[in-house]
Protein backbone atom coordinates (compact mmCIF):
# COMPACT_ATOMS: atom_id res chain seq x y z
CA UNK A 1 0.00 0.00 0.00
CA UNK A 2 1.24 3.45 -1.16
CA UNK A 3 0.18 6.85 0.16
CA UNK A 4 -2.06 8.37 -2.78
CA UNK A 5 -1.57 12.01 -3.74
CA UNK A 6 -4.07 13.95 -1.78
CA UNK A 7 -2.62 12.18 1.51
CA UNK A 8 0.58 13.01 0.63
CA UNK A 9 0.15 16.59 -0.18
CA UNK A 10 -1.84 16.48 3.22
CA UNK A 11 1.25 14.98 5.29
CA UNK A 12 3.44 17.55 3.89
CA UNK A 13 1.55 20.16 4.71
CA UNK A 14 1.01 18.86 8.25
CA UNK A 15 4.85 18.50 8.74
CA UNK A 16 5.22 21.96 7.61
CA UNK A 17 2.84 23.21 10.19
CA UNK A 18 4.70 21.38 12.63
CA UNK A 19 7.70 23.50 11.38
CA UNK A 20 6.46 26.60 11.54
CA UNK A 21 5.03 25.58 15.40
CA UNK A 22 8.67 24.39 16.24
CA UNK A 23 9.96 27.73 14.62
CA UNK A 24 7.73 29.81 16.64
CA UNK A 25 7.98 27.74 20.05
CA UNK A 26 12.04 28.03 19.70
CA UNK A 27 11.44 31.88 18.89
CA UNK A 28 9.32 32.68 21.63
CA UNK A 29 11.75 30.86 24.29
CA UNK A 30 14.99 32.37 23.08
CA UNK A 31 14.37 35.65 24.70
CA UNK A 32 13.20 34.05 28.22
CA UNK A 33 15.63 31.52 28.29
CA UNK A 34 18.50 32.88 30.20
CA UNK A 35 22.03 30.98 29.13
CA UNK A 36 23.78 32.59 26.28
CA UNK A 37 25.12 29.42 24.53
CA UNK A 38 21.20 27.91 25.23
CA UNK A 39 20.07 31.08 22.98
CA UNK A 40 23.28 30.72 20.02
CA UNK A 41 21.58 26.75 19.74
CA UNK A 42 18.08 27.94 19.65
CA UNK A 43 19.04 30.77 16.83
CA UNK A 44 20.69 27.99 14.74
CA UNK A 45 17.16 25.65 15.04
CA UNK A 46 14.78 28.64 14.44
CA UNK A 47 16.77 29.28 10.61
CA UNK A 48 16.66 24.77 10.54
CA UNK A 49 13.01 24.86 11.47
CA UNK A 50 11.95 27.93 9.10
CA UNK A 51 13.53 26.01 6.36
CA UNK A 52 11.80 22.72 6.95
CA UNK A 53 8.70 24.76 6.86
CA UNK A 54 10.14 26.40 3.56
CA UNK A 55 11.06 23.11 1.27
CA UNK A 56 7.91 21.35 2.62
CA UNK A 57 5.62 24.76 1.69
CA UNK A 58 6.84 24.44 -1.85
CA UNK A 59 6.31 20.88 -2.02
CA UNK A 60 2.59 21.48 -1.32
CA UNK A 61 2.54 23.32 -4.15
CA UNK A 62 3.57 20.52 -6.40
CA UNK A 63 0.95 18.26 -4.87
CA UNK A 64 -2.03 19.84 -5.77
CA UNK A 65 -1.89 22.19 -2.60
CA UNK A 66 -1.02 26.00 -2.46
CA UNK A 67 2.01 27.23 -1.84
CA UNK A 68 3.57 26.67 1.81
CA UNK A 69 0.03 25.57 2.25
CA UNK A 70 -0.31 24.16 6.08
CA UNK A 71 -2.55 21.65 8.10
CA UNK A 72 -3.28 21.65 11.57
CA UNK A 73 -2.28 18.21 13.15
CA UNK A 74 -4.49 16.24 14.93
CA UNK A 75 -5.81 17.47 18.37
CA UNK A 76 -4.21 15.73 21.09
CA UNK A 77 -0.85 15.96 18.70
CA UNK A 78 -1.79 20.05 18.61
CA UNK A 79 -2.09 19.62 22.49
CA UNK A 80 1.49 18.49 22.71
CA UNK A 81 2.89 20.96 21.12
CA UNK A 82 0.83 23.75 23.06
CA UNK A 83 2.47 22.06 26.78
CA UNK A 84 5.59 21.73 24.99
CA UNK A 85 5.82 25.46 23.94
CA UNK A 86 4.43 26.68 27.37
CA UNK A 87 7.50 24.78 29.36
CA UNK A 88 9.42 27.30 31.38
CA UNK A 89 12.76 26.61 32.24
CA UNK A 90 15.91 25.64 30.15
CA UNK A 91 16.08 22.20 31.51
CA UNK A 92 12.30 21.15 31.01
CA UNK A 93 12.50 23.44 27.85
CA UNK A 94 15.79 21.16 25.93
CA UNK A 95 13.84 18.00 27.49
CA UNK A 96 10.38 18.64 26.12
CA UNK A 97 12.02 19.66 22.91
CA UNK A 98 14.67 17.39 22.23
CA UNK A 99 13.73 14.14 23.72
CA UNK A 100 10.53 13.84 23.20
CA UNK A 101 9.30 15.84 20.18
CA UNK A 102 11.74 16.02 17.91
CA UNK A 103 12.51 11.72 18.08
CA UNK A 104 8.55 11.00 17.66
CA UNK A 105 8.96 13.63 14.97
CA UNK A 106 11.84 11.90 13.39
CA UNK A 107 9.70 8.34 13.70
CA UNK A 108 6.62 10.30 12.22
CA UNK A 109 8.44 11.24 9.13
CA UNK A 110 10.72 7.76 8.65
CA UNK A 111 7.40 6.12 8.87
CA UNK A 112 5.86 8.48 5.61
CA UNK A 113 9.85 7.27 3.76
CA UNK A 114 8.31 3.69 4.31
CA UNK A 115 4.61 4.85 3.05
CA UNK A 116 5.33 6.54 0.02
CA UNK A 117 5.97 5.95 -3.80
CA UNK A 118 9.79 5.65 -3.80
CA UNK A 119 10.27 7.16 -7.27
CA UNK A 120 6.53 8.92 -7.95
CA UNK A 121 7.72 10.83 -4.66
CA UNK A 122 11.12 10.87 -4.75
CA UNK A 123 10.77 15.35 -4.67
CA UNK A 124 9.05 15.10 -0.91
CA UNK A 125 11.83 11.91 0.03
CA UNK A 126 14.71 14.30 -0.71
CA UNK A 127 13.13 16.72 1.48
CA UNK A 128 12.23 14.90 4.00
CA UNK A 129 15.87 13.28 4.33
CA UNK A 130 17.22 16.43 4.54
CA UNK A 131 15.23 16.92 7.74
CA UNK A 132 15.85 14.01 9.57
CA UNK A 133 19.49 14.76 9.31
CA UNK A 134 18.91 18.43 10.63
CA UNK A 135 16.74 16.91 13.45
CA UNK A 136 19.79 14.24 14.22
CA UNK A 137 22.28 17.09 14.42
CA UNK A 138 20.08 19.53 16.40
CA UNK A 139 19.33 16.68 19.23
CA UNK A 140 23.34 16.40 19.05
CA UNK A 141 23.03 20.09 19.80
CA UNK A 142 21.27 20.45 22.86
CA UNK A 143 23.40 17.40 24.40
CA UNK A 144 26.34 19.18 23.75
CA UNK A 145 24.80 22.46 24.81
CA UNK A 146 23.65 20.40 28.39
CA UNK A 147 27.48 19.24 28.73
CA UNK A 148 29.23 22.18 28.21
CA UNK A 149 27.02 24.13 30.78
CA UNK A 150 26.10 21.10 32.87
CA UNK A 151 23.21 21.02 32.35
CA UNK A 152 21.33 18.12 34.16
CA UNK A 153 19.08 16.18 31.82
CA UNK A 154 15.17 16.94 32.05
CA UNK A 155 12.48 13.91 32.42
CA UNK A 156 10.94 13.89 29.25
CA UNK A 157 8.94 10.81 29.99
CA UNK A 158 5.78 11.47 30.55
CA UNK A 159 5.72 13.83 27.56
CA UNK A 160 7.64 11.10 25.36
CA UNK A 161 4.78 8.50 25.94
CA UNK A 162 1.60 11.38 25.69
CA UNK A 163 3.31 11.87 22.32
CA UNK A 164 4.06 8.47 21.09
CA UNK A 165 0.37 7.56 22.03
CA UNK A 166 -0.38 9.40 19.04
CA UNK A 167 -1.39 6.92 16.40
CA UNK A 168 -1.83 10.30 13.75
CA UNK A 169 -0.50 13.64 13.56
CA UNK A 170 -2.55 14.02 9.83
CA UNK A 171 -6.38 14.89 10.29
CA UNK A 172 -8.43 12.54 8.14
CA UNK A 173 -5.94 9.98 6.87
CA UNK A 174 -6.29 6.35 6.15
CA UNK A 175 -2.74 5.76 6.68
CA UNK A 176 -1.29 6.01 10.72
CA UNK A 177 1.94 8.21 9.72
CA UNK B 1 4.51 32.36 25.21
CA UNK B 2 5.43 35.88 24.84
CA UNK B 3 5.46 36.40 28.84
CA UNK B 4 7.74 39.38 28.72
CA UNK B 5 5.86 42.49 30.14
CA UNK B 6 5.65 46.19 29.88
CA UNK B 7 7.58 48.70 32.11
CA UNK B 8 6.79 51.87 32.32
CA UNK B 9 9.67 54.67 33.35
CA UNK B 10 8.22 58.12 33.05
CA UNK B 11 5.71 58.70 30.39
CA UNK B 12 7.39 56.26 28.09
CA UNK B 13 6.30 52.38 28.40
CA UNK B 14 9.34 50.04 27.23
CA UNK B 15 9.44 46.31 26.94
CA UNK B 16 10.18 44.50 30.13
CA UNK B 17 14.08 43.15 29.90
CA UNK B 18 14.99 39.57 28.04
CA UNK B 19 16.21 36.53 30.51
CA UNK B 20 19.97 37.19 30.67
CA UNK B 21 22.74 34.71 32.91
CA UNK B 22 23.35 35.93 35.86
CA UNK B 23 26.57 36.50 35.36
CA UNK B 24 25.73 39.52 33.36
CA UNK B 25 24.91 43.03 35.46
CA UNK B 26 22.42 45.16 33.35
CA UNK B 27 22.87 48.86 32.97
CA UNK B 28 20.34 51.52 32.16
CA UNK B 29 22.40 54.32 31.17
CA UNK B 30 25.99 54.76 29.45
CA UNK B 31 27.46 56.33 31.70
CA UNK B 32 27.50 53.17 33.85
CA UNK B 33 28.69 51.16 30.95
CA UNK B 34 32.51 50.81 30.86
CA UNK B 35 33.66 51.72 28.27
CA UNK B 36 37.43 52.67 27.80
CA UNK B 37 39.07 55.42 25.76
CA UNK B 38 41.58 54.33 23.13
CA UNK B 39 42.17 51.07 21.89
CA UNK B 40 44.20 49.34 24.31
CA UNK B 41 43.54 45.58 25.39
CA UNK B 42 41.09 46.47 27.97
CA UNK B 43 38.98 48.60 25.77
CA UNK B 44 39.19 46.06 22.79
CA UNK B 45 38.29 43.64 25.32
CA UNK B 46 35.01 46.17 26.61
CA UNK B 47 34.17 46.67 23.14
CA UNK B 48 33.99 42.60 21.86
CA UNK B 49 31.97 41.89 25.35
CA UNK B 50 29.42 44.75 24.36
CA UNK B 51 28.91 43.96 20.92
CA UNK B 52 28.63 40.66 21.69
CA UNK B 53 25.94 41.50 24.22
CA UNK B 54 24.22 43.65 21.72
CA UNK B 55 24.63 40.26 19.42
CA UNK B 56 22.59 38.55 21.76
CA UNK B 57 20.08 41.27 21.73
CA UNK B 58 19.67 41.19 18.04
CA UNK B 59 18.56 37.37 18.30
CA UNK B 60 16.15 37.99 20.74
CA UNK B 61 14.59 40.42 18.85
CA UNK B 62 14.49 38.82 15.60
CA UNK B 63 12.92 35.51 17.42
CA UNK B 64 10.57 37.89 19.32
CA UNK B 65 8.84 39.37 16.33
CA UNK B 66 8.63 35.81 14.82
CA UNK B 67 6.87 34.80 18.27
CA UNK B 68 4.56 37.51 18.07
CA UNK B 69 4.01 38.31 14.41
CA UNK B 70 2.64 34.89 13.18
CA UNK B 71 0.86 36.65 10.61
CA UNK B 72 3.24 38.13 8.95
CA UNK B 73 4.79 37.02 5.05
CA UNK B 74 6.54 34.05 4.61
CA UNK B 75 8.87 35.40 3.43
CA UNK B 76 9.34 38.54 6.14
CA UNK B 77 9.57 35.44 8.64
CA UNK B 78 11.99 32.98 6.48
CA UNK B 79 14.46 36.57 6.76
CA UNK B 80 13.43 36.87 10.57
CA UNK B 81 14.68 33.39 11.14
CA UNK B 82 17.62 33.61 8.83
CA UNK B 83 18.65 36.78 10.96
CA UNK B 84 18.56 34.89 14.43
CA UNK B 85 20.89 32.50 13.17
CA UNK B 86 23.23 35.24 12.13
CA UNK B 87 22.99 36.50 15.75
CA UNK B 88 23.68 33.61 16.84
CA UNK B 89 26.70 33.30 15.09
CA UNK B 90 27.88 36.46 15.61
CA UNK B 91 27.60 35.96 19.41
CA UNK B 92 29.55 32.73 19.41
CA UNK B 93 32.13 34.63 17.25
CA UNK B 94 32.24 37.24 19.71
CA UNK B 95 32.30 35.01 22.44
CA UNK B 96 35.37 33.04 20.79
CA UNK B 97 37.26 36.20 20.16
CA UNK B 98 36.80 37.72 23.96
CA UNK B 99 38.06 34.20 25.08
CA UNK B 100 41.07 34.22 23.38
CA UNK B 101 41.81 38.04 24.73
CA UNK B 102 41.39 36.86 28.24
CA UNK B 103 38.06 37.89 28.46
CA UNK B 104 35.09 36.40 30.01
CA UNK B 105 31.14 36.88 29.55
CA UNK B 106 30.11 38.87 32.40
CA UNK B 107 33.02 40.84 32.30
CA UNK B 108 31.58 44.12 32.00
CA UNK B 109 27.88 45.65 32.25
CA UNK B 110 25.82 45.09 29.28
CA UNK B 111 22.61 47.11 27.98
CA UNK B 112 19.49 45.72 26.77
CA UNK B 113 18.01 49.16 25.62
CA UNK B 114 17.52 48.62 21.73
CA UNK B 115 15.17 45.56 22.94
CA UNK B 116 13.37 47.84 25.72
CA UNK B 117 12.62 50.15 23.21
CA UNK B 118 11.97 47.72 19.86
CA UNK B 119 9.73 44.88 21.90
CA UNK B 120 7.38 47.99 23.09
CA UNK B 121 6.22 48.70 19.73
CA UNK B 122 3.21 46.92 18.80
CA UNK B 123 3.27 46.31 15.16
CA UNK B 124 6.00 44.44 12.90
CA UNK B 125 6.80 47.33 9.90
CA UNK B 126 7.80 49.67 12.80
CA UNK B 127 10.49 47.30 14.25
CA UNK B 128 11.92 46.53 11.51
CA UNK B 129 11.50 50.65 11.12
CA UNK B 130 13.50 50.47 14.46
CA UNK B 131 15.50 47.81 15.06
CA UNK B 132 17.07 46.82 11.37
CA UNK B 133 16.65 50.27 9.20
CA UNK B 134 17.59 52.57 12.15
CA UNK B 135 19.33 50.77 15.26
CA UNK B 136 21.37 48.15 12.64
CA UNK B 137 22.25 50.57 9.92
CA UNK B 138 23.78 52.53 12.78
CA UNK B 139 25.59 49.72 13.98
CA UNK B 140 27.00 49.64 10.13
CA UNK B 141 28.68 52.86 11.25
CA UNK B 142 29.46 52.49 14.22
CA UNK B 143 31.04 49.00 13.42
CA UNK B 144 32.80 50.12 10.04
CA UNK B 145 34.82 52.44 12.19
CA UNK B 146 35.60 50.33 14.67
CA UNK B 147 36.74 47.45 12.36
CA UNK B 148 39.62 50.58 11.08
CA UNK B 149 40.40 51.35 14.59
CA UNK B 150 41.17 47.89 15.97
CA UNK B 151 42.87 47.15 12.48
CA UNK B 152 45.21 50.56 13.31
CA UNK B 153 45.62 48.86 16.25
CA UNK B 154 46.99 45.59 14.82
CA UNK B 155 44.15 43.48 16.16
CA UNK B 156 43.83 41.68 12.77
CA UNK B 157 41.90 39.22 14.51
CA UNK B 158 39.05 41.14 15.85
CA UNK B 159 39.12 43.58 12.89
CA UNK B 160 38.26 40.18 10.93
CA UNK B 161 35.53 39.33 12.95
CA UNK B 162 34.20 42.95 12.44
CA UNK B 163 34.28 42.70 8.84
CA UNK B 164 32.41 39.26 8.28
CA UNK B 165 29.72 40.61 11.41
CA UNK B 166 29.09 43.79 9.32
CA UNK B 167 28.45 41.63 5.88
CA UNK B 168 25.88 39.87 7.36
CA UNK B 169 24.00 43.16 9.15
CA UNK B 170 24.05 44.08 5.73
CA UNK B 171 21.36 42.25 4.28
CA UNK B 172 19.50 42.43 8.14
CA UNK B 173 19.15 46.24 6.94
CA UNK B 174 18.50 45.64 2.80
CA UNK B 175 15.74 42.98 3.84
CA UNK B 176 13.96 45.57 6.08
CA UNK B 177 14.50 48.55 3.89
CA UNK B 178 12.69 45.93 1.30
CA UNK B 179 10.32 44.84 3.42
CA UNK B 180 8.67 48.17 4.75
CA UNK B 181 8.49 49.01 0.71
CA UNK B 182 6.96 46.14 -0.02
CA UNK B 183 4.22 46.47 2.89
CA UNK B 184 4.07 50.10 2.63
CA UNK B 185 2.86 49.35 -1.01
CA UNK B 186 0.32 46.68 0.05
CA UNK B 187 -1.13 49.36 2.91
CA UNK B 188 -0.12 53.12 3.08
CA UNK B 189 -0.64 53.01 6.59
CA UNK B 190 2.45 51.21 7.72
CA UNK B 191 4.17 54.12 6.90
CA UNK B 192 2.17 56.29 9.38
CA UNK B 193 3.36 53.09 11.78
CA UNK B 194 7.02 53.67 10.55
CA UNK B 195 7.04 57.52 11.26
CA UNK B 196 5.53 56.80 14.76
CA UNK B 197 7.94 54.13 15.32
CA UNK B 198 10.86 56.51 14.77
CA UNK B 199 9.36 59.24 16.58
CA UNK B 200 8.94 56.87 19.96
CA UNK B 201 12.82 56.07 19.06
CA UNK B 202 14.02 59.84 18.89
CA UNK B 203 11.56 60.44 21.99
CA UNK B 204 12.74 57.38 24.40
CA UNK B 205 16.28 58.39 23.30
CA UNK B 206 15.75 61.84 24.19
CA UNK B 207 14.45 61.06 27.65
CA UNK B 208 17.29 58.42 28.53
CA UNK B 209 20.71 60.50 27.00
CA UNK B 210 21.65 62.96 29.05
CA UNK B 211 22.00 66.41 27.31
CA UNK B 212 25.63 66.92 27.69
CA UNK B 213 28.91 65.19 28.04
CA UNK B 214 29.55 62.79 30.64
CA UNK B 215 31.94 60.97 32.54
CA UNK B 216 31.18 56.73 32.63
CA UNK B 217 31.89 54.10 35.66
CA UNK B 218 35.39 53.99 34.77
CA UNK B 219 36.37 57.66 34.27
CA UNK B 220 36.01 57.84 30.47
CA UNK B 221 34.77 61.13 28.98
CA UNK B 222 31.97 60.36 27.09
CA UNK B 223 30.93 63.40 24.91
CA UNK B 224 27.69 64.51 24.47
CA UNK B 225 25.26 62.52 22.45
CA UNK B 226 25.08 64.96 19.48
CA UNK B 227 28.89 65.04 19.10
CA UNK B 228 29.10 61.02 19.37
CA UNK B 229 27.37 60.45 15.82
CA UNK B 230 30.15 58.02 13.98
CA UNK B 231 31.03 58.34 10.83
CA UNK B 232 28.55 57.23 8.05
CA UNK B 233 29.29 54.15 6.57
CA UNK B 234 28.27 55.06 2.92
CA UNK B 235 29.26 51.65 1.10
CA UNK B 236 27.43 49.88 3.23
CA UNK B 237 24.64 51.80 3.33
CA UNK B 238 24.56 51.50 -0.22
CA UNK B 239 24.64 48.11 -0.51
CA UNK B 240 21.54 47.93 2.17
CA UNK B 241 19.87 49.98 -0.39
CA UNK B 242 19.76 53.33 1.25
CA UNK B 243 19.34 55.90 -1.56
CA UNK B 244 21.22 58.43 -1.84
CA UNK B 245 18.66 60.93 -0.66
CA UNK B 246 18.47 58.86 2.36
CA UNK B 247 22.33 58.94 2.32
CA UNK B 248 22.53 62.11 2.17
CA UNK B 249 20.39 62.96 5.30
CA UNK B 250 22.18 61.00 7.12
CA UNK B 251 25.04 62.16 6.40
CA UNK B 252 23.86 66.10 6.77
CA UNK B 253 22.79 63.98 10.55
CA UNK B 254 26.75 63.38 10.80
CA UNK B 255 28.06 66.86 9.74
CA UNK B 256 28.77 65.32 6.50
CA UNK B 257 31.59 62.92 7.94
CA UNK B 258 31.54 59.04 6.15
CA UNK B 259 34.15 56.69 6.35
CA UNK B 260 34.83 57.19 2.71
CA UNK B 261 35.16 61.65 2.39
CA UNK B 262 37.21 60.81 -1.13
CA UNK B 263 33.41 59.86 -2.67
CA UNK B 264 30.78 61.70 -2.06
CA UNK B 265 27.12 61.09 -2.84
CA UNK B 266 25.83 62.36 -5.80
CA UNK B 267 22.40 63.66 -6.58
CA UNK B 268 21.32 61.56 -9.72
CA UNK B 269 20.95 63.74 -12.98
Amino acid sequence: MTLLVDERGRRIATFRWIAVRLMETVAGWTPTTPEMEVKQVFGRHIWDFAQHADALGKRTFELRLPEQHSIPPTEPYHNVLTQVAALRGTVERLAGLYDAVLPGLEARYQRYLQLTDAVLDEPSIVIVERILTDLARQRRDADRVRRSLTIAPGDPGELRMTEAAIADVCQVTATAV
Amino acid sequence: MTDIGYVTAGTIRLRANPARDPCFTVVYRDADMHEHAGAGQVARREMVHRHMSNEITSLDIAAQCLAEFPEAPWGLRLELARQCWDESRHVGALHRRLQAMGGRKGEFPISVFEWNITCAIDNLVGRLATQNRTLEAGAMDVVGALRRSVHDAGDEETARVLDMILTDEIQHVRFANRWIKTLAAVDRRALLKVAMAVRFLAETNAAFLPSGPEVNAVGTLLEAPTDRIPPVNIEDRRLAEFSDDEIREILRQAGFRSLEPETPVERPA
